[in-house]
């Protein structure tokens, strides 16, 4: 006797890998858990709740556009989470809890959603919600605090104390995070644990966050051996957004191009203005232009790096 | 970068072939072949003998088909086919034969053929490229442009399969009497002999084969690691050579010529033997049987045939069925759906994985990362999406050799192959 069957029929392949986009979502949050906890330790629990208060309002957000736009629920995808943790990260950690929220909606709706949503942004959402409150506050985002303070007391970041006076932050509280900045950025060893998490699990390609380092680093030696006072080239590995940058955001893979050339390009281009910024511009800091500028050349990088296919000799 | 799949061999790979050549009713398809249909030269109801003719090579690419057993042409009609849905089918019905089973005397050595004589032996007897594609073996052994390399391919990649590997267990010293008849007609300076590492024993015996001929044999023995798509021609010819055959090449533009050791078996016979291609072994497994099994069945044996003798058993109702490899093999409809000259395996699957909703693409580069043709998958996804077909030729879709490792990897689930194959449909 032949049995009824009851069949499935599908297109080729008929196997799967255990890949998800949530799963590495999941993992960017992983690799943030120590930089986030670094936050806590160093600003006690204003940073806690700054993160909360930029968690829940990515997931607010989301959600209400996903009901606005008649879409699929996307939060448990966790782009948006991601998100909310990333602005936070970004921030000094004293500035009002408005202009938190007010960053964060504005990351997810215009960052994310006005694009089209997740993957067809053009920008990273968490730094367009930065750029948003530098023009828009910004005062609220040049005060920095001193770590370990309860009250308000400012203290200018190992980038501004260099750039305007001239003046090195040791490299070991650089390492640990003992200084002020941004929420998530202080401590190196926490960013670079996190960023070699991500790594590992190939939940963040190698290729932007080495050619970014291996370009900085080039540019930095040349300015430190030109003129010293500029800071040695640790010094700019270590200080400010940059591990921050390279390992969660530089990553990104919705704004960063899709070929292996292109990715090499973008990190190495990343890594130049970074220091073009830092040395000429009147900012302390170039992390977040560079990264939105560079996400801006996405297209053309990945139209001019199109990989030949397979044996043939010329593009068209 | 190529891909390192869950691999599913055991334990087939271990498991003796074992015969199922009675079927009652044989559906041969026109079409197991690259190229035209062959062209039925039987009627209804005629008797045909075993191996006689029954459909003639009908072109330069085609190939022939013969009747596996003693029988009746009982219909030509249109039946289920694994790939193309229905086409037209010579059904036998198998008669009494009192002759006994087993090859016919052997015919005169090697060295008393000339090779117009080789070629038209292997024509005749419908041989087609086993691996997958079928490409009828002798246009792709009368290359037009001199050969420096023949590669034998003992690859077998895809998850699953083992009849490559157990033909070259149990039958290597067939293969060896192919490739040299295969060396003859297209003197190759070298012979690779391919293999997967994780086919141990067939190794172990192609090497005491190789030491134990102390001829100065021109084939050398490449072990290779276990990757997928690497059994692919572009994929071996390169893994071997280093040489890239583009989509516009065929590989003797660049002096190769790849073989699956299951053709180079069907040489041999046709060659020593006068043994039309009629049979094969068969990978049947997955979890919905009882056990896996290796076969050697005759080419139209259906599947409904091979449970109702209980040659195969279900353990419980298979949800899927697939002819091939699960990387590039095709599901099927039912259980009447017959071997063709192509199927290396049929698996049975039980537990499907989880049909996961495609969200949207984030351009985390996986697919582009790991398809063998340096494409951009993801590209053509959107462009099918857009319905932008016209854009697809300049991101080169036609090279794509559809082996699925884009939609293997995709984290957000898209079928990336399924768009690729509706956007080569449309821009046809």
């Amino acid at each position: 006797m032949t049995p009824q069957l009851k069949l499935t029929v599908s297109g080729s392949p008929h196997l799967k890998d255990k890949a998800k986009t949530s799963y590495i979502m999941r993992d960017v949050i992983i690799g943030l858990l120590p930089a986030v906890g670094a936050a806590i330790y160093f600003f006690g629990i204003l940073a806690a709740i700054l993160i909360l208060n930029c968690v829940v309002t990515a997931l607010l957000t989301e959600w209400i556009i996903n009901r606005i736009r008649k879409q699929k629920n996307t939060i448990y995808d966790f782009s948006a989470a991601v998100t909310g943790i990333l602005v936070a990260l970004i921030l000094p950690p004293s500035i009002a809890w408005y202009g938190a929220t007010i960053g964060v909606v504005f990351a997810i709706l215009v960052g994310k959603h006005l694009f089209g949503g997740l993957g067809s942004n053009i920008f990273n959402p968490a730094l367009l919600g930065r750029a948003f409150l530098a023009a828009a506050y910004p005062r609220m985002l040049t005060t920095y605090t001193k770590p370990g303070q309860f009250d308000t007391i400012t203290e200018a970041t190992p980038l501004m104390l260099q750039k305007f006076s001239h003046k090195l932050t040791s490299l070991d509280k650089l390492f640990l995070g003992n200084v002020s900045g941004s929420l998530g950025e202080t401590s190196a060893i926490c960013l670079l644990v996190g960023g070699l998490y991500l790594l590992l699990r190939k939940s963040a390609g190698w290729r932007i966050p080495v050619s970014l380092l291996i370009s900085l680093t080039l540019v930095a030696t040349a300015g430190y051996l030109i003129n010293p006072i500029l800071g040695t080239p640790v010094f700019h590995l270590l200080a400010g957004g940059l591990l921050l940058g390279t390992f969660f955001m530089a990553t990104d893979p919705a704004t960063t191009p899709v070929t292996a050339k292109g990715r090499f390009i973008f990190g190495a281009t990343c890594g130049i203005l970074i220091m073009v910024i830092r040395y000429f511009s009147n900012l302390p800091e170039g992390v977040m232009y560079s990264i939105l500028f560079c996400n801006a050349l996405v297209p053309l990088i990945n139209r001019y790096t199109k990989p030949k296919a397979f044996g043939r000799k010329e593009r068209e | 970068m190529m891909l390192k799949a869950a691999e599913y061999k055991d334990p087939q790979h271990n498991l003796k072939t074992e015969k199922f050549l009675s079927a009652e009713k044989l559906y041969l398809p026109l079409s197991q072949h690259t190229g035209k249909p062959s062209k039925v030269c039987v009627q209804e109801n005629q008797i045909v003998q075993k191996n006689q003719i029954i459909a003639e090579s009908n072109g330069f690419i085609s190939a022939s088909l013969h009747a596996p057993i003693k029988a009746k042409v009982s219909k030509i009609k249109k039946h289920f086919h694994p790939k193309f849905g229905k086409t037209k089918t010579i059904v036998l019905s198998a008669q009494p034969e009192h002759k006994p089973d087993g090859h016919p005397n052997q015919t005169a050595g090697l060295d008393q053929f000339r090779k117009d004589q080789l070629l038209t032996a292997i024509a005749k007897a419908g041989i087609v490229g086993m691996g997958g594609a079928g490409f009828p073996a002798q246009v792709k052994l009368n290359p037009p442009k001199g050969i420096d390399t023949l590669i034998i391919n003992g690859c077998e990649c895809e998850p699953y399969l083992a009849s490559d590997c157990r033909l070259m267990i149990e039958n290597l010293k067939g293969i060896f009497k192919g490739i040299e008849i295969i060396s003859k007609l297209v003197a190759p300076e070298k012979i690779i002999f391919a293999v997967e590492e994780n086919k141990k024993e067939a190794i172990k015996k192609i090497n005491f084969f190789l030491h134990r001929k102390k001829n100065n044999s021109k084939i050398e023995l490449r072990v290779l690691k276990s990757r997928y798509p690497q059994g692919g021609e572009k994929q071996l010819i390169y893994s071997l050579t280093k040489r890239k055959i583009s989509g516009k090449m065929l590989p003797f533009d660049l002096g190769c010529i790849v073989n699956n050791v299951a053709t180079c078996f069907a040489v041999y016979e046709a060659v020593y033997f006068n043994q039309p291609l009629t049979r094969r072994i068969v990978t049947f497994c997955g979890d919905a049987l009882v056990e896996p099994k290796n076969l050697w069945v005759n080419i139209g044996t259906t599947l409904a045939e091979l449970i109702e003798k209980e040659i195969i058993k279900f353990k419980k109702n298979p949800k899927k069925i697939i002819f091939g490899g699960p990387m590039m093999g095709d599901a099927v409809t039912n259980l009447a759906n017959p071997i063709l000259k192509t199927t290396s395996g049929v698996l049975f699957l039980e537990k499907l994985p989880k049909k996961e909703e495609e969200s949207a693409c984030i351009r985390c580069g996986r697919c582009v990362n790991y398809c063998p043709i340096n494409l951009i998958p993801l590209e053509y996804a959107k462009m099918v999406k857009k319905e932008k077909y016209q854009e697809l030729k300049d991101y080169y879709i036609k090279d794509c050799i559809e082996c699925g490792c884009c939609s293997y990897v995709c984290p957000a689930q898209i079928p990336i192959l399924d768009y690729i194959k509706l956007g080569k449909e449309k821009i046809k």
